[in-house]
């Protein structure tokens, strides 16, 4: 897909299964919310196709696309009540009235609405608009429902709320799901797989866990969870496999299945992995941040700005603190 | 702390602004309803009767001005919100040249009516660029006269082209109002343009509608200018015919045919008002 120019979306090939929560995962630019408008007919790309259970859907209109999105802004029709708004794209898809009836009570029940059904719109709380939005999309019962952000107007605990509601409604419904976020957490909490994307290309694609677990480029284990990637050299290796790591903080022990491309390389390792107290690496500490169940705490080592999470209320400004890391947390990856 | 002013303080701030509705237009309504019932009688004894009304209402001709000022009104709003409305549409998301285009569009807003009206009898009239043109390309044997016309295509023309402007500037702002996600979510629930249409974007715009169309057609059902120049000469509009009697003389038969006019706009206004809520809204809220 290109715009003026520049793609926006690039060689980007994926497959989602049945009954699947697949979450395009990146930053503003991306090209995320460009997919989600291809997939849903709103964008046509300039190459390459788009299979709906094998179907090829590339040149279907919106309107006649077996896909139902559900909008950042929520899009409700603002002049409809609820109940109209839920049984709007019954209406356009001449479904019948006993099949209207059956699926708006299904979707009424499943998304509790049935005390706002003759509300307008700007007489509800985000929350239930948002459940209104996702209704109208459920009663579609289409083959893809598309999810734009859907979290990001809602407030942090309303978000956490919402967000199971979703999940729980879509293993319930076994719908097929394609879900459009910049927020890692969410996710992670909520996919099947995580589809992670940047400058118009998925760069990598995994289970959550595996995802987090294993990075596979510079970029991943930062946008990720925020590790730390540092620059090394590979000064050996151990019969066990465990390769040694010249990085600007001192020497990394890395535990890999396979021999780093160049000798010059870059390791990545988690904030919270670090264990503090002793070991054979140091920092200063220059700022702290207390989040509650754990702190955070920007440090530096020899010029290199490093994070490190902590749950223990330890380390203050200025302080230097040791610590160290297993070789099975530190990786290498590829920078990006 | 701020605290609701007492009700007798709300009706005295009123007041002044009542006041004034109630000495420019109070006082100039009240004068022509009066006169109408034979009060202040400029050209004979005032005296209260309904013998100008009985009089009036039974001639012809005003039944018929009636039917006529109605007529224009009516298809002058119909067809100038007709017209607006898909350019609205068009023109909702810029593009280039939209700017020039909308500019284009709104030019009849400053052209004063008598004029407009001296150039379209111009273009039709029996020797105008029309005539010229339609028999220069063969299309037409010889002149036919277009000026006048019994139907008032001629008013219904430079009503349409007068007014649309002015229902594109009201439907455009209430058009662009409308998100693109609604619009979007609208088609992605399977509706078509007719459908986004009649079911999102007339709704949603319904009060511009209103708007557009009272304006328009309380303009037009008090015609003069067009009505003079290119109307049909068998007819008289509302306006014509108040004008015919003061020009006579009689005041009070101008009067009745001035308050018909109000009446007429007002009712006329209520019912079309209620008319585009009802087919575009399809309830009252």
């Amino acid at each position: 897909m290109v715009f003026d120019g520049k793609k926006a979306v690039d060689s980007v090939d994926f497959s989602v299964r049945g009954n699947e929560l697949v979450t395009l995962l990146g930053p503003s630019g991306c090209g995320k919310t460009t997919l989600l408008k291809i997939i849903s007919g709103f964008l046509t790309p300039t190459s390459g196709r788009i299979l709906l259970d094998g179907a090829d859907v590339s040149n279907v209109q919106p309107e006649h696309r077996d896909t139902a999105l559900c909008f950042q802004s929520y899009a409700l029709f603002p002049h409809l009540t609820v109940k109209e708004n839920l049984s709007f794209g019954l209406r356009q898809r001449r479904v019948g009235r006993a099949e209207q009836r059956e699926r708006l009570d299904a979707a009424i029940s499943q998304l509790e609405l049935s005390e706002q059904l003759d509300k307008l719109p700007n007489q509800l709380s985000g929350g239930q608009q948002q459940r209104v939005a996702l209704g109208r999309a459920l009663v579609m019962r289409p083959s893809v429902i598309l999810f734009d952000e859907p979290l990001s107007s809602l407030d942090a605990r309303l978000r956490d709320q919402v967000r199971i509601e979703i999940r729980r409604i879509q293993k319930e419904a076994g719908l097929t799901a394609v879900y459009v976020t910049h927020d890692q957490s969410e996710a992670l909490a909520m996919s099947d797989r995580v589809f992670v994307m940047n400058g118009g290309r998925i760069v990598q694609a995994d289970a959550p866990e595996n995802l987090y677990n294993n990075p596979r480029t510079s970029f991943v284990a930062t946008f990720i969870g925020g590790a730390n990637v540092l620059s090394g050299e590979v000064i050996g290796v151990s019969e066990g496999g465990i390769w040694m790591v010249q990085t600007p903080i001192g020497k990394l022990r890395c535990i890999a299945d396979h021999e780093p491309p160049n000798k010059n390389t870059h390791v990545a390792w988690r904030p919270e992995r670090a264990q503090i107290g002793a070991g054979p690496l140091s920092a200063r500490i220059i700022a702290r941040a207390f989040q509650g169940h754990f702190t955070e705490l920007f440090a530096e080592a020899n010029g290199v700005q490093i994070r490190l999470l902590t749950d223990a209320s330890t380390g203050r400004e200025g302080e230097n603190i040791e610590f160290s890391l297993a070789p099975e947390d530190v990786l290498f990856v590829e920078f990006s | 702390m701020m605290s609701r002013p007492s009700g007798p303080v709300i009706l005295l701030l009123l007041l002044p602004g009542f006041g004034l509705i109630m000495l420019f237009i109070g006082a100039v309504v009240g004068m022509a309803v009066a006169q109408s019932f034979g009060l202040f009688n400029l050209g004979g004894e005032s005296r209260f009767g309904t013998e100008f009304w009985q009089d009036i209402s039974g001639k012809r001709v005003f039944e018929r001005s009636v039917r006529y000022s109605l007529y224009i009104g009516f298809w002058s709003a119909i067809f100038s919100v007709s017209l607006a409305y898909p350019l609205a549409i068009w023109l909702r998301k810029p593009f280039v040249g939209s700017g020039v285009i909308g500019a284009i569009l709104k030019a009849p807003l400053l052209v004063p009516g008598l004029v407009a009206a001296f150039l379209f009898v111009n273009v039709i009239a029996y020797h105008g660029v029309l005539n010229q043109l339609m028999q220069a390309i063969g299309f037409w044997d010889g002149p036919k006269r277009l000026q006048n016309d019994s139907s008032a295509i001629g008013v219904l023309i430079l009503q349409t082209w007068k007014n649309l402007p002015f229902a594109l500037l009201l439907l455009t702002g209430a058009v662009q109002g409308i998100s693109d996600d609604v619009l979007d979510a609208a088609r992605d629930a399977g509706a078509g343009s007719w459908a986004r249409f009649r079911k999102v974007i007339a709704p949603l715009s319904v009060s511009a509608l209103q708007a557009s169309i009272v304006i328009i057609f309380i303009g037009a059902v008090a015609d003069y200018s067009f009505q003079v120049i290119a109307g049909p000469t068998n007819k008289l509009s509302l306006s014509q015919l108040m004008v015919f009697y003061r020009e006579r003389g009689d005041w009070n038969a101008a009067a009745v045919v001035g308050v018909t006019l109000m009446v007429v706009s007002f009712l006329g206004t209520i019912g079309l008002a209620t008319a585009a809520q009802l087919v575009f809204k399809g309830r009252f809220r």
